[in-house]
This record gives structure tokens, C-alpha cells and sequence, in this order.
């Protein structure tokens, strides 16, 4: 798989799980990667963790948070 | 045409260039000839006790078929009597009156010896003294030049001495034999320093002989540690420059030194906050005429950009020199080959292959001809492609708009240390 591929299934899946209405509570890095948990406001709901492994994944959920929402449209990284 | 002159913490000259301390500026001979080829001003070789120098100081560096890539010595100060050399300098400023001489000195690190040179110097008419905190052979295994220059406090105390008598603007010349020079600038300019120079030379060994396996150079078979310089420190020069230009507590003019060779490189420095320049190595390497090229080579610039004087470049881009925790981790540029520039020597494939992120692929385009592509979403946008490319304009590293806001370091941290409620991470400076 290419580093890419690898940014891009991370980022689907934060991104997957910001469109279903989690947010990101916590953000912890270790030598493994950084674990990143959401949670859901809704009914019957736990926390869901991620750990996240590639650079641009664990800068992509740091960005959506300090911009304070969801990304209008996924980061265009080719054109 | 562009008004050249510059005046450095009450030091006036004509242009920025300076010689800077070292044998072009032995003697009178040499800085009458340097000011008549259109130097602006010179600091004088390093005037103190005199001493005796060795025979065979010198080494060069060649790189690749370029002669003096770094420049290596192992002299010491003035071996001339001080009246000698005061003669000459009042001779050489009576003739230049509108040129700047300035006195370098070093004496030992006591009261009433810097008391008694910069007196003596002083009544010849120098426009100024630099003080010579920088050389890192001979003079340090005396406690002077670097051995003084790398201790915070002797340089203050120092500085503070020569200001005690001192009627003409000190500057104060630092080593770069220290791991943060900033913390030396600092102490020059509590002890009073007018201004302060850098930087003096590197400690080095130029090489060893494969052959005979001594050092180069030796004197008679046995070799010392030298001083390197020359357009191999520029970078170090620089970056160092730089950090005592940004630091509010340093704050006095910089005279820039250390591997400048063309008015390029001029720019370079008073963008970085020099107010002005100087020159040794290039200058033992090319003669003094080369002041002639960097002379017209500016003033063309500032005719191009439209300045109407050189110290409208002091500090431009000091602003944008910050810390690593401060750049934007959400800029991105790619490489882009443009095959109708590339020769396909496939020096990038290799780079990028054995280097980097394997993100150039060999490939044939429908003509049949090998072309080389760049899997812009893999590319890290390391440049090392485009350093290495032989052929000019076959790779550009082209900035991307990702419609991401900003996002530094030192934020992403604010960001996750405010989720978790407490601090994760130390600020990156
Ligand atoms: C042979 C030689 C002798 C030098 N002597 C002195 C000196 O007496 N005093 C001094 O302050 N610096 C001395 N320097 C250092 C230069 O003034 C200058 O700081 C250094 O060479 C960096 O500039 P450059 O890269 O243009 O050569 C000497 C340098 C060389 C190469
Ligand atoms: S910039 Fe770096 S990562 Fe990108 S193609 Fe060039 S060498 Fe590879
Ligand atoms: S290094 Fe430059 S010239 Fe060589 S193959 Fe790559 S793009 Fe072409």
C-alpha cells in the first residue's frame, strides 16, 4: 500500500466517524501512534478509539479540531 | 543609481564592504589599494602584543573542481610592532578620510591592558574598534581571542573596560566556536558593545595527507587546529547572524562576516540584518578587485527593486526567520518533472528511491519515450529531487492550496493539551 493509501483509509475513517456526529474528546500520543477517542452525544453510544499510524492522519484530526469542524470536503492533496 | 552608504552604529562609510580583519588588512600598502579598488571601509589586522607566526598557515578545501570551497588557518595576530601599524593607519585615514578604519584588537583579559591599546589606537583616528573575541588557535592556549569569547562574562567585563575609555563605537566580534551565540551577543551588549561582528572562523583541521599522514597544513610534520572560512561557513554565518538579529535581547547593528564572495551574498546578509558586510577569504582568493563586481552588482539590484538606498535590505527578512514549532505543518509543495527540460539522467529516481518516499516512477509515455513522473500524493515535498536534478527548470517544487487553515506545532499541541486538559508536549522553539 502507498503511503497515500495508507493516510487515506485513516482519514476516511476519522473522517467516517465526524460525519456520524463524533467528536474528538481526547487525543493521546505515544511511541505506537496517537490514540484518538470520539464520542457521541446520542443515546446508548460509547466512545470509539482510533489509533492512528501515518503523519498526515494524526495531522488531519488535530486540524479538524483546531479548526473547529468537520473538513467542508476531504483535503485535496493531488491535483 | 542607489545611495550605497551605510553608517554602522555611528560608523560611517561609503559602501557596506568591509575587509574584514585578516592579512589583507596587514598594512597600510594593502588598504590604500583595498579603498582605491572601492572598498568602503577595513578592520585592521588584529593589533596587540605582537607575535611570531609559523611558516606554512594556510589550507584550502576544493570541492568538485571548485579551488577554495573552505578556506583554513592556522596565523595568528599582527606580527608588527603597534607603532608601526598606528603609523600606517593614520596615514591611510588622512589619505581616506571618508573611509572607515576600524582597529581590531586583542590583549589579554585585564583592565588596564585593553585601557592601554584602545587609548594608543584611538589617538590615531580610527573610526572604531572592533574587539577580537574570535580566534580560535594560538591566541586562545593564552586566554585570549575564543578562550575569552566563549565565556559570556569575561566578554562582558571586557567590553565594559574598553568602554570605560573608549570614545569611538565598539563592535564586538564573536566566535562561533559556541553552541548559542546569542548568549555571548548578549553579554557583549550588556558590557556596552556598540555593535557586534560575526563570525570569526571555525575550528578545523583542513585534512591528512594519505600519503605522508600528516596534517594539512603541518608545520615540519606536526599540526594544530585551525580556523575555517571561506564559502563553505556561509550558511553557518548566516543562520548564526540571523539568530542575533531576531533576538530582542541582542538589538545593536550586526557586521556580517563568513563566506561572502558576491553581491549576492551581500543581499543575503543585510536582509538578515546586517547593517554591513566583510570580506576576507574571497578576497585572498580573487584580489581586491572583486569589490568592483559586487559594487555594480548591487547597485544594479536596488536600481531593480526600485530602493533608493542599500539600508532599506537591514532586517527585511528577519521577520521571517521564526521557530520550527511555528511553521505551518499544513503547507505542502510537490515536485513536478517537466520532461520538455529533462535530460533523463534519472538522478531523481534514485534520490527519491534511495532517499526519500519512492514517489517517482520510470515510466514510457504513449510516444514510447522514458519519461519520469512524481506520485504527487506520495511526495513529501523533501525538495532532495529537485537538489539533486542536473538539468535547469526540469523539476519544480509547486505549492499546493489544500483550502486547510494554517496549523503549526506548537498549535496542534495547544490543541491536543486543551482536549486532554493538561499539557502533552514541551513547546517546540
Ligand atoms: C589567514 C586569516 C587570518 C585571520 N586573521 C584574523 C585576525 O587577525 N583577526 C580577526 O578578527 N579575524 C581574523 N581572521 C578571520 C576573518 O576576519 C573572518 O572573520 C573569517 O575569515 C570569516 O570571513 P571569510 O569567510 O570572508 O573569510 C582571519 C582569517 C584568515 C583566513
Ligand atoms: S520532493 Fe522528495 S518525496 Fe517528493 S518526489 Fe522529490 S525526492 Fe521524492
Ligand atoms: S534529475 Fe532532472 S534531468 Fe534527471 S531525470 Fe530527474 S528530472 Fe530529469
Amino acid at each position: 500500500m502507498s503511503a497515500f493509501e495508507e493516510f487515506d483509509q485513516e482519514r476516511r475513517a476519522i473522517d467516517t466517524l465526524l460525519e456520524q456526529g463524533y467528536q474528538v474528546i481526547r487525543i493521546a500520543e505515544d511511541l505506537d501512534g496517537a490514540r484518538v477517542t470520539f464520542t457521541h452525544g446520542g443515546p446508548g453510544q460509547s466512545p470509539v478509539e482510533l489509533l492512528l499510524l501515518t503523519a498526515d492522519a494524526r495531522k488531519h484530526v488535530t486540524t479538524v479540531v483546531f479548526a473547529g469542524r468537520k473538513p467542508a470536503a476531504p483535503i485535496e492533496t493531488v491535483i | 543609481m542607489a545611495d550605497l552608504s551605510i553608517d554602522l552604529a555611528g560608523i560611517k562609510s561609503p559602501n557596506p564592504f568591509w575587509l574584514a580583519s585578516a592579512p589583507p588588512t596587514n598594512t597600510g600598502y594593502q588598504v590604500q589599494r583595498a579603498f582605491e579598488a572601492g572598498w568602503g571601509g577595513a578592520v585592521w589586522k588584529t593589533l596587540g602584543e605582537p607575535v611570531i607566526n609559523t611558516s606554512s598557515r594556510f589550507a584550502a578545501v576544493h570541492f568538485n573542481g571548485q579551488r577554495v570551497a573552505g578556506f583554513n588557518n592556522i596565523e595568528l595576530i599582527t606580527d608588527r610592532p603597534l607603532e608601526v601599524n598606528l603609523k600606517e593607519i593614520y596615514e591611510t585615514k588622512k589619505r581616506f578620510p571618508n573611509h572607515a578604519i576600524i582597529a581590531s584588537l586583542m590583549v589579554e583579559p585585564k583592565q588596564e591592558k585593553w585601557h592601554e591599546i584602545v587609548k594608543r589606537v584611538e589617538a590615531v583616528g580610527v573610526d572604531g574598534l572592533e574587539l577580537n573575541f574570535g580566534c580560535p588557535h594560538g591566541m586562545a592556549e593564552r586566554g585570549m581571542g575564543a578562550a575569552s569569547g566563549q565565556q559570556p562574562d569575561l566578554v562582558q567585563a571586557q567590553t565594559t573596560w574598553v568602554k570605560e575609555v573608549a570614545t569611538t563605537p565598539v563592535i564586538v566580534k564573536l566566535t562561533p566556536n559556541i553552541t548559542d551565540i546569542t548568549v555571548v551577543a548578549r553579554h557583549a551588549v550588556k558590557g556596552g558593545a556598540d555593535a557586534i561582528s560575526l563570525i570569526n572562523t571555525i575550528n578545523s583541521l583542513a585534512g591528512v595527507d594519505i600519503h605522508s599522514w600528516n596534517t594539512i597544513p603541518n608545520v615540519g610534520g606536526q599540526g594544530a587546529h585551525g580556523g575555517y572560512c571561506g564559502p563553505a561557513v556561509k550558511p553557518i554565518a548566516l543562520s548564526m547572524v540571523a539568530e542575533c538579529a531576531r533576538d530582542r535581547g541582542v538589538g545593536v547593528p550586526i557586521s556580517g562576516i563568513g563566506g561572502i564572495s558576491t553581491w549576492q551574498d551581500v543581499v543575503e546578509f543585510m536582509l538578515m540584518g546586517s547593517t554591513g558586510i566583510q570580506v576576507c577569504t574571497a578576497v585572498m582568493h580573487h584580489g581586491f578587485r572583486i569589490v568592483e563586481e559586487m559594487i555594480d552588482g548591487l547597485n544594479n539590484y536596488l536600481d531593480d527593486k526600485g530602493l533608493a538606498s542599500v539600508t532599506e535590505l537591514i532586517g527585511k527578512s528577519v521577520p521571517k526567520y521564526s521557530n520550527w514549532g511555528d511553521l505551518d505543518l499544513n503547507y505542502k509543495v510537490v515536485a513536478r518533472i517537466n520532461e520538455d527540460n529533462c535530460i533523463n539522467c534519472n538522478k531523481c529516481h534514485i534520490a527519491c528511491e534511495d532517499a526519500s518516499h519512492q514517489c517517482i516512477d520510470m515510466l514510457t509515455n504513449s510516444d514510447g519515450k522514458a519519461i519520469l513522473q512524481v506520485r504527487e500524493e506520495d511526495c513529501v515535498g523533501c525538495n532532495l529531487c529537485s537538489i539533486v536534478c542536473p538539468a535547469d527548470g526540469a523539476i519544480d517544487m509547486v505549492a499546493l492550496d489544500s483550502g486547510v487553515a494554517p496549523m503549526t506545532w506548537n498549535q496542534r499541541n495547544q490543541v491536543i493539551s486543551g482536549l486532554n486538559g493538561s499539557y502533552s508536549e514541551a513547546e517546540v522553539v
